[in-house]
């Protein structure tokens, strides 16, 4: 056996362009984020509203990103929508695909918090007169997001994860600019160790958040807090 | 004045409100009494439009709670407490008592949360009044139910078992404002099985007996020979006397 | 015929695709099924060190890109270890590896979910830990975790489409396929995508059906 050296110190002066990319990866992974909760929160009111038209359309857009992986759906964006003549840069593609796949997750967890709310409490709105855009305003949306922010942080952490496979449609976000470091110095042992370690470090950081933020957020909730 | 005719309410093949013809006049105070399943809360919902009537109707200050336009002007005239409380979790007793008025009636937020302060004071709540429902005791909660039903100064307080979930101690703290509230002429329809109280404080009793309203008479009356001529009434209060 | 049209060989290269995926996807299961099950016993008998290290490496693969293990096991190791390694062999040991974790978790929380007092019960009768993990916990733990795990296992389903990436001729790599040959993204996904949807209703409903014969099972042995 010649060298089994594992050595570091090469990787130090490419920390700036790996940065770089973890930078992209944040941005998207932020506008995901945010593109997943807007799609999560209509698509888990649909999911719970009356209609059963609004109902089974939501189930179906749910059902059917969940159940393709999310590379198949990143390809039908990124080579589909410039063929019926929308053309966005792979960013934003990325963003785009990452968003319609979290918000389906997203609506799972949205509509599980709202089927969790005691009926008595939005009919206690509704007899005081409160319109439905209201009640769901500042009634139910304020308590499912209570209580749901453990598992959306799942959903999210999720997608950071998930955000790795963008470097396959020329995005250069962490993953991307690892491969690009891993050609450069022949290293890619070492470069690939260090980004696995670092997602696991990042998400590890976003769950400690996500606790903190539960606790902070049902701070007034607890049973018996007098 | 809420006019309650030929109302009838089935759930599946349940029939729960059998033809009930009910009204009741500013001013009063009225006891819906009956044994269990007998259909009082099914009533309370059908007036506050939380269940759809089957056939009759009702009016809230001549609302239809039918029509869904009427229904929002028959809701602002009534207020409704709750056995469970039914607080929204999220918002202090001040928060939870000023939603409605600044969301419907439009009163700015400032004004909305000082009545609310007042009206946790008049139930000796005010230290409580940035506290939330999980921080309170079961009977704090139901005075908060109670100010947040009166925050939209409604002609009428409709209160179904309002006391049932609660201790003893608790129950007489709730009972003494809702007595308070009958003498300033508050008029109430309510639900309860604490007979005693019903007689000490409404003007009115309602029998309901499987889904009929087989006695509305006046109180006095009704605890008299009057009522107990009737076989179901007299079993019922000598039954509820005896628990 | 245009050089770019599809021919009806098309179908069979999918449905070939779809073989490699399935190939790839049963093997990996069952590879992790049985790994995460001895990392769960290492844990249930607490074995020093062991137990520590089984923790932080599944954590480690839960918490971190499948895409980057697979490059880590088919570009990094054959550059440090100077071995060889094909994109198949690079495949089956990050998604064995990544389904191992999650199946440990799940071995973990299911033994977790069988009562404290029933193992007091069976120690006071004097079965030793290993006839208890054997005739007390492992029925019930299965009929636990069957639930997560058909979950685990349509996520499972999705994550084989990543082996595309170095070169494995599976599903998704015969969709870029056919993708740069006829220029019709929107035909060639859909067809695609609907192949694993379809799959993945399979295993979800196989779970399904695995589920309630294994509760019938349990509820009656409870008899
Ligand atoms: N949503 C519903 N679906 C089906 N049945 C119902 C529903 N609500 C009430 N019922 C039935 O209607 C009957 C009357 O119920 P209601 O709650 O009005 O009785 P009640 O007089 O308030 O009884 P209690 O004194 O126990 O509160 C009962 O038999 C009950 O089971
Ligand atoms: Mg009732």
């Amino acid at each position: 056996m010649c060298r089994l050296k594992f050595d570091l110190s090469i990787l130090a002066k490419h920390i700036p362009f790996l940065l770089e990319g973890a930078w992209l990866t944040l941005q998207a992974c932020t506008l995901a984020v945010i593109g997943s909760l807007v799609l999560g929160l209509a698509v888990g009111a649909m999911r719970t509203s009356a209609s059963p038209l609004l109902n089974r359309l939501a189930a179906v857009y749910v059902d059917i990103f969940r159940n393709i992986p999310f590379i198949v759906q990143l390809f039908f964006f990124y080579f589909g929508l410039p063929e019926i003549g929308i053309y966005i840069d792979a960013f934003t593609t990325g963003v785009v695909a990452l968003s319609v796949a979290g918000g389906a997750f997203t609506s799972d967890v949205i509509r599980s918090g709202i089927l969790a709310i005691d009926p008595g409490i939005i009919e206690a709105a509704q007899v005081s007169g409160l319109r439905k855009s209201t009640i769901f305003r500042k009634i139910i949306l304020p308590i499912a997001l209570r209580a749901s922010v453990r598992p959306l942080g799942s959903v999210f952490i999720n997608l950071i994860l998930t955000s790795s496979i963008l470097s396959t449609i020329t995005l250069n976000e962490l993953t991307g600019s690892a491969k690009i470091v891993a050609s450069n110095t022949f290293r890619p042992f070492e470069v690939y160790f260090v980004l696995l370690v670092a997602y696991a470090a990042l998400t590890y950081a976003v769950s400690i958040i996500i606790g903190m933020l539960h606790r902070y957020l049902n701070r007034n909730q607890s049973e018996g807090a007098v | 004045m809420i006019s309650v005719s030929g109302v009838r309410k089935s759930f599946g093949a349940a029939t729960v409100l059998n033809g009930v013809d009910l009204e009741i006049r500013q001013g009063e105070v009225v006891s819906v009494l009956g044994s269990s399943g007998s259909g009082k809360s099914t009533l309370i919902r059908c007036i506050n439009g939380l269940e759809k009537i089957d056939a009759g109707k009702i009016t809230v200050d001549g609302f239809d709670v039918s029509k869904p336009r009427e229904l929002s002007e028959a809701r602002k005239r009534s207020g409704t407490v709750f056995q469970l409380f039914n607080l929204y979790p999220h918002m202090t007793a001040v928060q939870n008592i000023a939603l409605a008025p600044v969301e419907v009636l439009k009163v700015p937020r400032r004004q909305a949360e000082d009545e609310a302060r007042e009206l946790l004071r008049s139930v000796g709540l005010s230290e409580r009044a940035e506290a939330y429902p999980s921080q309170l005791s079961g009977g704090q909660r139901q005075r908060v139910g109670i100010c947040r039903a009166l925050a939209m100064k409604p002609s009428y307080l409709l209160l179904d078992e309002v006391t049932s979930a609660l201790d003893p101690e608790m129950t007489s703290e709730v009972l003494s404002i809702l007595a308070a509230l009958a003498k300033t002429g508050t008029t109430m329809v309510f639900v309860t099985h604490e007979i005693e109280f019903a007689r000490s404080i409404s003007t009115r009793i309602a029998f309901l007996d499987k889904g009929q309203l087989i006695a509305d008479l006046p109180t006095a009356e009704f605890f008299s020979d009057k009522g107990m001529a009737l076989p179901r009434v007299a079993q019922f209060l000598s039954k509820m006397r005896k628990d | 015929m245009r050089y770019g049209d599809f021919t009806p060989f098309d179908i069979v290269l999918l449905l070939q695709g779809l073989g490699v995926s399935l190939a790839l996807f049963v093997s990996t299961t069952l590879i992790g099924l049985v790994i995460g099950t001895i990392w769960a016993v290492i844990r249930f008998y607490r074995v020093p060190v062991l137990t520590q290290i089984v923790t932080f490496v599944a954590e480690l693969l839960k918490n971190s890109p499948v895409l980057v293990q697979l490059f880590l096991v088919f570009f990094g190791l054959p550059a440090f270890f100077k071995i060889n390694v094909t994109p198949t062999e690079a495949a089956v040991i990050t998604l064995s590896g990544n389904s191992a974790a999650f199946i440990y978790v799940i071995a973990v929380s299911a033994i977790e979910s069988v009562g404290k007092d029933q193992l007091e019960a069976a120690r006071v009768f004097g079965l030793t830990r290993w006839q208890i993990l054997r005739r007390v916990i492992a029925p019930q733990a299965a009929a636990f975790a069957i639930g997560p795990l058909t979950g685990l296992l349509v996520n499972q389903l999705q994550v084989t489409s990543l082996i595309s990436v170095i070169g494995v001729m599976d599903l998704t790599k015969v969709g870029n396929i056919l993708n740069l040959r006829t220029l019709k993204p929107f035909i060639v996904w859909t067809a695609v995508g609907a192949l694993y949807y379809l799959t993945a209703k399979l295993v979800a409903y196989a779970g399904g059906r695995f589920e309630k014969r294994l509760r019938a099972h349990t509820a009656w042995r409870g008899l």
